[in-house]
């Protein structure tokens, strides 16, 4: 199974365009990369730019509108990810509650939908999707 | 450079239900057109958050919550990871997307960090392990 791990660091949302974590947050963090990489869990991992130097989208009538970033009334948002192969959501959980986080930060756990996941009708409509990912990786 | 283009979640899809016919067409459509142009590089969708975990950090405390968790609209359904020229060339693809769901939704775009953006923060050992991790994470997808 896939699991998302999704990094929400409190006070992101408010960060400076050109925030960026420490060097020994970096150093930490990669420790714990080479970590869940020598398990054979991990499949791929980035970070985020903070918010105030993105934007969001919203069709309100159908319509897209932007908004730059930002966001005012946001209380979470994401720092970056981890998608790992592992066995079960405790797993998942395990792995995470591994991860040299600081205070304030949470790491929320996501299962990954697989094609298996959905009725047949669904799978026929969405056949050669896997094929389209230059990057992705076959479920197992 | 990269983005990660995010799909918030809404209350259709935090209850778990399936898009219907038009809207997978749809965005089957989208998909092929993002793949011919160059700028997919990965995208997956998500279990509703009634299946996950959160694990807070406090100090040396981790606590775990089960879900779901209230804020929906701060819940992310599923995303892409795209190659673009620009941020403005991502919005551009986002405004030509079809609505996500058949409802209010939101898109959030985003900048991925990448080695060269954190110039002479990282030393050369540091980068060095970081180029070899991500070479040896393509070299597994590409066997799989």
């Amino acid at each position: 199974m896939r699991f998302m791990m999704l990094m929400i660091p409190k006070g992101y949302e408010s960060a400076a365009p050109d925030a960026m974590p420490s060097a020994e947050a970096v150093a930490a963090m990669m420790k714990y990369n080479e970590s869940l990489k020598k398990a054979g869990v991990l499949l791929a991992l980035d970070g985020l730019h903070p918010p105030s130097t993105g934007a969001r989208v919203t069709f309100p009538d159908g319509k897209p509108h932007v908004t730059d970033g930002p966001f005012a009334e946001v209380k979470e948002v994401l720092g970056g990810y981890w998608m790992i192969q592992v066995r079960s959501r405790e797993e998942a959980i395990e792995w995470a509650k591994r991860c040299p986080a600081s205070s304030n930060e949470t790491i929320e756990i996501r299962q990954v939908q697989e094609l298996a996941d959905f009725p047949p009708d669904v799978r026929k409509a969405a056949a050669g999707y896997a094929e389209m990912q230059p990057h992705a990786r076959k479920a197992s | 450079m990269r983005f990660m283009i995010i799909i918030k979640a809404t209350p259709t899809s935090e209850a778990g239900a399936m898009p219907d016919r038009a809207l997978l067409e749809a965005m089957g459509k989208f998909n092929e057109e993002l793949v011919a142009a160059g700028i997919m590089l990965a995208g997956e969708g998500l279990q509703s958050s009634s299946k996950g975990a959160r694990v807070h950090f406090s100090g040396n405390k981790r606590t775990v919550t089960d879900g779901p968790f209230a804020e929906t609209k701060e819940l992310i359904a599923g995303f892409w990871i795209w190659q673009c020229k620009s941020k403005e060339e991502a919005l551009e693809w986002v405004k030509r997307c079809p609505n996500p769901f058949n409802e209010e939704s939101e898109i959030e775009v985003r900048q991925v960090f990448e080695l060269e953006d954190f110039g002479s923060e990282i030393s050369p050992e540091l980068r060095e392990s970081e180029e070899r991790l991500r070479a040896e994470l393509e070299s597994r997808q590409k066997k799989a």
